[in-house]
């Protein structure tokens, strides 16, 4: 079965027809092209498909396409603007919080998501924040300097 | 994995879809947020022709009190209820068990009533159709041999949901409509303990959950939720124990409530341990009895990860600390 879809991805509206059995993270991926956003485990457990909906980190694998219909979606790409990277991407390069890279667009997406809601987060607050996302080479403490750099 | 194809209808309000779901005769499921289904349709758990959205319902996600009980919609996320004033007042526990499920980035997406109708689990169940397929059938997945009991046409799969443990504590009841109207079940009347259906909708009633009506819980009411897993994010409960005190002067136990998750195919109700605490004054000897009469009150199978034994000693020391922070003996 078809549906047609009007999604607001990193700012600009994109009208689809999809199937309705696919996911958020496979339209992003196989119809937008947008490949940042990674498919790790494809079902709920490690966050490297994290985006933002409405603001929101969500798991896009674990949600249909269909239902994220009329929101707004931003993915990694929708960070750096004129070819500059976005704070937190310099933070996290410059912190050394970025290893293979595989797990950093669900992390970043999450501490922009975290420091627009709470600009101060305190350490407890920041694992809080991460705690859907895991990362196989950091071992977090990185990660986490990373994002305390950039509270003031 | 991907999935394969279902029709997918959003339905207008609940007679829409209660007719929906009648219409496809069985082959018909609820959507909520989709967290738990997603995953059991790319496992091939289920295959059914189409799928109900209950997204456009807004009655379904309204949080309220009212004549002395507390209403919250099936459709509220986890999320509505961490950042619901009314329940971090009134119903502490059932926030703090909230805010365990999962992580972060299922709980704005994972909603209350898919929590509630939450099929059970089993390490031989829950997997890919690969991963199963390198054993005969078992019986919960269209097979008759159970691979835990290696009993025929038996399931010992395990209940697993962390938020009904804390509502049955709390005396929560839940609304259904269906073919044959509507009506109003106490929640542990809604589980079946039978592994295979653990609930009344998933016995085949054709029945759409509403609502949750909880009496709102009185002054003297204390309550908590422990969960013990292995990862303190993602995993879901090894073991859960959700405890309700009414204390008289802030020590005497006048009434106590002791319900587990992840010990059996239902949520279970620790009434020995109960007994136990009645009328007594809440201190450490009392406290450390009860949690031994709660360990020996479960039988937990090998459904789960972890050993039946390893559960009951882990039962004890949950429910003892449970106990205490409920108690006020520690934070
Ligand atoms: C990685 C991971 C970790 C998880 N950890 C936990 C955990 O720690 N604790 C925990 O309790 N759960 C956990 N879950 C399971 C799940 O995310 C939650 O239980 C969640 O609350 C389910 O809600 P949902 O809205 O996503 O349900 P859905 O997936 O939409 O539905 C679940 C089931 O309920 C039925 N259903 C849903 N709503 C209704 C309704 N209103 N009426 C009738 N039937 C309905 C559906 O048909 C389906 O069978 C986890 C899931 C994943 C993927
Ligand atoms: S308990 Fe037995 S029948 Fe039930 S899911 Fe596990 S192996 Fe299958
Ligand atoms: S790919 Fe979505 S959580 Fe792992
Ligand atoms: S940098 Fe490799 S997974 Fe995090």
């Amino acid at each position: 079965m078809k549906k047609k879809i009007r999604l607001i991805v990193n700012g600009e509206e994109k009208v689809l027809t999809i199937d309705v059995q696919q996911t958020l993270l496979e339209v992003l991926r196989e119809d937008l092209g947008l490949t940042g956003t990674k498919k790790g485990c494809n079902q709920g457990e490690c966050g490297a498909c994290t985006v933002l909906l409405e603001g929101k980190p969500v798991s896009s694998c674990s949600l249909l396409a269909v239902k994220a219909d009329g929101k707004a979606v931003t993915t990694i790409e929708g960070l750096a603007k004129g070819g500059q990277l976005h704070p937190i991407q310099q933070a996290f390069n410059e912190k050394g919080a970025i290893q293979c890279g595989f797990c950093s667009p669900g992390m970043i997406l999450v501490t922009k998501s975290l420091l627009e809601q709470n600009p101060n987060p305190t350490t407890a607050e920041i694992k809080e924040a991460i705690a859907g996302n895991i990362c196989r080479c950091t071992g977090y403490v990185q990660i986490i300097e990373a994002i305390r750099s950039l509270v003031p | 994995m991907r999935l394969l194809e279902f029709d997918y209808f959003e339905a207008e309000n609940l007679e829409d879809a209660v007719a929906h779901l009648k219409k496809y005769n069985g082959s018909c499921q609820i959507i909520a947020g989709g967290t738990d289904l997603l995953t059991a349709l790319k496992q091939r758990l289920y295959t059914p022709a189409c799928l109900v959205s209950l997204d456009n319902i807004p009655s379904l996600k309204n949080i309220k009190e009212e004549n002395g009980a507390i209403f919250i919609g099936a459709m509220c996320t986890l999320e509505d209820i961490i950042n619901s004033e009314l329940v971090a007042k009134k119903l502490p526990a059932l926030k703090q068990a909230a805010w365990e499920v999962g992580s972060p980035l299922l709980r704005s997406l994972a909603t209350i009533g898919g929590n509630i109708c939450l099929n059970t689990r089993c390490r031989f169940y829950n997997q890919s159709s690969f991963w199963r397929s390198s054993r005969e059938k078992c019986f919960k997945a269209g097979g008759s041999i159970c691979h835990v009991t290696n009993k025929q046409e038996s399931c010992v799969a395990t209940f697993s949901a962390d938020m009904p443990p804390v509502l049955i504590a709390y005396g929560a009841s839940v609304r259904l409509i269906g073919p044959k109207g509507t009506r109003l079940l106490p929640l542990r009347q809604f589980y079946t303990d039978n592994g295979r259906f653990p609930n009344e909708i998933l016995t085949g009633s054709g029945e759409i959950l509403t609502e949750i009506e909880i009496p709102t819980p009185s002054s003297q009411t204390n309550s908590t939720y422990c969960k013990f897993r292995l990862r303190n994010s993602i995993d879901f409960p090894l073991l859960g124990i959700a405890v309700l005190l009414i204390l008289d002067k802030g020590k005497f136990c006048k009434d106590a409530r002791i319900i587990i998750t992840g010990a059996g195919s239902a949520p279970i109700e620790a009434v020995e341990a109960r007994e136990k605490l009645l009328q007594q004054e809440l201190e450490p000897q009392l406290i450390d009895a009860a949690a031994q009469i709660a360990a020996s009150e479960i039988h937990p199978m090998r459904s789960s990860f972890v050993s039946p034994r390893y559960k009951r000693e882990i039962a004890g020391v949950v429910l003892a600390e449970a106990l205490e922070k409920a108690g006020g003996i520690r934070e």
